[in-house]
């Protein structure tokens, strides 16, 4: 096969992985078509018969939405070594790092979506002038950065905190693209519709309206809400901008998938063959190299940062270049992760998690505000395994799961939490917990969620907020819309005097804290808008022993 | 039911021009042609009140027999649904639990009416619900996406964009933002589940309607009551058929556990909203002087809470 065609092949692999990756990207939802199978819970109409709550349905997303997590061996292995356990499921990140010593970063090259992105970004027109694009496709000495940040990624690991999520390349996109991008698109969306619908010309109308329709499966049917989205977004938009300063500058420079993938690559088998004799230094193959690899014949060909894009050979006019499957004869070049660089990286990393932990935000039960999804492991082994993706976020059919900012502290950054005023943990939903690529959120039956029950937090009642504590009005909006049953949410009757003398009788809500599992939908509703009467507060989760109240 | 203070037409012409294409936003065409026939379309008769119980008695009957079989004893689906009406089924749905715990309406009872309204030849059956939990999760629990896909009607995501401002010209509410589906209706038909409730003592079908609104629907409780008359007084169904299947008594109106409900197998249909909550809450052992949106609801003439004063039949399956 000619290098022309290898070329081609290469951007058909990587269109169709990005579609995939935007394909189940959208899927990551609750499934718009789910209609459970009602007839299964009906027990015969006598009375006598109860039914089991595990016949009770639970919801589950039929896609593979994390399969692009599965098949990147820096979720698998950051996750392994941080939480010092087997993680199965990983069968394609393993065949990742297989093909990586073999053919080198070939998943850069033809798999990763952030990469295509990259690729695509760079490749616009008007980009870079030929003469602009060769001096950018220098190698640089920069290259090393992502071998420094990987080390110190693995340092940290080692010591018992698991940063790789904030950089690696599957997490940055599904985060980015699939929480803030796609949430802003469908507020502008939604605003461009509405626009429309609003409109006195029919036309315009049924643009809005079925425009709305369409959308709806993808962006939702109302604005989302992300915290700290607009960040998320434009660092997102930043990183994709460096790329018109040099091609595929992430992919080089900082990407630790990149750099593990270029340490595997050391050995690979397929190298590039230089014909120094053909070779008439027009420079085209440097222009295109989207690795900076250094193609040109003369120069040393750097299999570590060579994305395998087979641009150089394609386009050589000479026929100079050509990649060929040839066993690594002798010692492999040095890689670029000297004892220097891995020194430096690994001591910084496993300082990190000691920093890390002076907010005491992950050793004591400080945190009221941090509110992991139901199922997640205790706050050590959570922030071992969370890659911080996105994925139980974009799920969440209510909108609650955010990314965090300072509620989970420095070490919980963008890690899911439940922020109570956006939505709400559903009661009879175990969605986020069938998602979570890496466990930190452990997969949960409807019945294990329910009969257990797993708390998430408890409520606790403000009163010198609410309503009918007060005397303002009768008000039992918490009671009403409290799941469990009996309900965690009580009254005590009362006859309030107010200031003009007039009695007002009401019901006074007390909460239950043994039957409370802090699902936060009393918040949600709670009509003292802003900062509500009732509130929830980690304390009580299932998922710590020392963070509870009662004995 | 003189006592009307906006009539469908008055609000159909109001919103007319806006909704014109409101209806494609959920997948459905409704040209501008029949909206402005609907407009045209004269106010119901006002005719004498009567109440039609369906009971299941034998083991294992069939829900959506007997509701036929209630439906054939007020004189069939065709003396309320006219061949070419777009009819909206307000089903409560706003929970997403499964069916079996009483907290929504029962599937079967609301495929078996969207049936009937289809052969009395609706042009369009729609189910519409401002659900409390998430829409889509409500829609795939309680049976209500089953419902939609075996019958063919359209089950109308809530959303703000759907959400439309009118006056209500209650005795306490007024603007407030509501559920257009509604608004767009020929016919409603208001499909509640009988259960107990912490501030209005029961959830009936007056108070179904808090469903047919949007906005800060929390506030309605500081008047509930009232509220509920306000709400029911605009959104008159033709008919109410209120649920009884099962009942929850307890921890209402969210339930949760099999032990709170109870088995009635009973349906309860009637064109007098009052007095199909009268009878319903009579499952509770509470007369309308307990629940003070009936007694309000009588007060107001909506409908009579003297059960007596009824045309009633009864039909056992």
């Amino acid at each position: 096969m000619k290098a022309r065609h290898l070329a081609w092949l290469r951007r058909l692999s990587q269109g169709a992985f990005l579609c995939l990756f935007l394909f189940l990207m959208v899927k990551a939802q609750l499934p718009g078509d789910a209609a459970l199978d009602y007839s299964r819970t009906f027990s015969p109409m006598d009375g006598t018969q109860q039914t089991a709550p595990s016949l009770l349905p639970d919801i589950r997303i039929t896609q593979p939405v994390g399969l692009f997590f599965q098949m990147d061996p820096l979720v698998w292995l950051s996750s392994m070594v941080s939480a010092r356990t087997w993680l199965a499921g990983f069968g394609l990140a393993a065949a990742v790092l297989l093909t990586a010593l073999f053919f080198g970063r070939f998943f850069c090259g033809f798999i990763c979506p952030l990469g295509t992105l990259h690729h695509l970004t760079g490749a616009i027109r008007p980009s870079l002038t030929k003469k602009e694009l060769i001096i950018a496709n220098q190698t640089r000495n920069s290259r090393r950065l992502k071998y420094i940040l990987l080390a110190t990624l693995a340092g940290a690991a080692l010591a018992g905190m698991n940063f790789a999520g904030l950089l690696d390349p599957i997490s940055l996109l599904f985060r980015s693209l699939g929480l803030a991008l796609t949430a802003a698109a469908g507020i502008g969306l939604h605003d461009l519709f509405g626009f429309l619908a609003a409109s006195d010309i029919k036309l315009l109308n049924y643009l809005g309206y079925g425009g709305e329709a369409l959308s709806a499966p993808i962006f939702g049917y109302d604005n989302r809400v992300v915290e700290t989205g607009w960040f998320l977004g434009l660092l997102f938009l930043v990183i994709l901008f460096l790329n018109r300063l040099r091609p595929r500058f992430w992919c080089r420079t900082l990407c630790p998938l990149g750099a593990l993938l270029g340490l595997c690559s050391r050995w690979s088998i397929l190298r590039l063959e230089k014909d120094a004799d053909k070779c008439t230094r027009c420079g085209r193959c440097t222009q295109t190299c989207q690795g900076a690899a250094s193609p040109t014949p003369g120069e040393e060909w750097r299999t570590d940062e060579c994305l395998i894009c087979f641009n150089c050979a394609a386009d050589c006019p000479e026929d100079a270049l050509a990649f060929r499957f040839r066993l690594p004869f002798g010692m492999p070049r040095k890689t670029d992760l000297n004892r220097r660089a891995l020194m430096a990286g690994m001591a910084g990393g496993i300082a990190l998690p000691f920093l890390g932990r002076l907010d005491g935000r992950s050793d004591r039960a400080l945190a009221a505000d941090l509110i992991r999804p139901p199922g997640s492991l205790s706050e050590p082994e959570f922030l071992d395994r969370c890659q911080r993706c996105g994925l139980c976020m974009k799920v969440c059919p209510t909108g609650a799961v955010q990314p965090a900012l300072s509620a989970a502290g420095v070490s919980g950054l963008w890690t899911p939490v439940l922020v109570m005023s956006l939505g709400y943990c559903e009661y009879a939903c175990t969605l986020c917990t069938s998602v979570c690529p890496t466990g930190a959120i452990a997969p949960l039956t409807l019945a294990e969620k329910i009969q257990s029950p797993v708390r998430i937090g408890s409520a606790f009642l403000d009163r010198g907020r609410c309503l009918p504590w007060n005397g303002n009005a009768p008000c039992i909006v918490c009671e009403e819309h409290c799941p469990t049953s009996p309900k965690a949410i009580y009254f005590k009757n009362d006859v309030i005097t107010r200031s003009d003398g007039r009695t007002l009788p009401v019901q006074l809500p007390y909460v239950d804290l043994s039957r409370c599992v802090g699902c936060g939908i009393c918040q949600n509703k709670c009509p003292v808008r802003g900062k509500p009467a009732i509130r929830v507060i980690s304390a009580g989760e299932s998922r710590s022993l020392e963070n509870q109240i009662l004995l | 039911m003189s006592h009307e203070p906006i009539t469908r037409r008055e609000s159909l012409k109001r919103i007319g021009k806006i909704s014109a294409g409101l209806t494609l936003g959920a997948g459905l065409v409704s040209p501008l042609t029949s909206l402005l026939a609907r407009a045209a379309l004269p106010k119901p008769q006002a005719t004498a009140a009567w109440l039609v119980e369906g009971v299941g008695e034998q083991p294992g009957y069939c829900v959506k027999t007997l509701t036929r079989k209630v439906f054939d004893a007020a004189g069939g689906m065709g003396k309320f649904i006219s061949k070419g009406d777009v009819v909206v089924i307000k089903p409560n749905i706003s929970w997403a639990q499964a069916p079996h715990l009483a907290v929504t309406t029962h599937p079967e009872v609301m495929q078996a009416v969207i049936e009937l309204c289809q052969e009395a030849g609706a042009k369009k059956v729609r189910i519409a619900d401002n659900t409390i939990h998430d829409a889509g999760r409500c829609f795939a629990v309680t049976g209500a996406a089953s419902v939609a896909e075996k019958t063919g009607a359209d089950l109308v995501h809530p959303r703000s964009s759907m959400m439309k401002k009118m006056n209500l010209h209650g005795h306490r509410l007024d603007v407030w933002p509501v559920f257009t589906p509604f608004v767009e209706a020929d016919k409603i038909i208001n499909l509640p589940v009988a259960k107990v409730h912490g501030l209005s003592v029961l959830t009936l079908g007056m108070k179904n309607w808090i469903g047919g609104v949007g906005g800060r629907r929390s506030a309605l409780h500081q008047d509930i009551h009232q509220s509920i008359v306000d709400l029911a007084q605009f959104f008159r169904p033709q008919l109410t058929l209120i649920d009884a299947i099962r009942i929850l008594t307890a921890n209402g109106p969210s339930g949760g556990s099999p032990s709170d409900v109870k088995i009635e197998n009973r349906l309860i249909l009637s064109n007098d909203m009052v007095a199909a909550d009268t009878r319903a809450a009579r499952l509770f052992g509470k007369t309308p002087e307990d629940v003070a949106f009936i007694h309000l609801g009588n007060k107001w003439g909506l409908g009579s809470s003297d059960l007596e004063r009824l045309d009633r039949q009864s039909v056992v399956l």
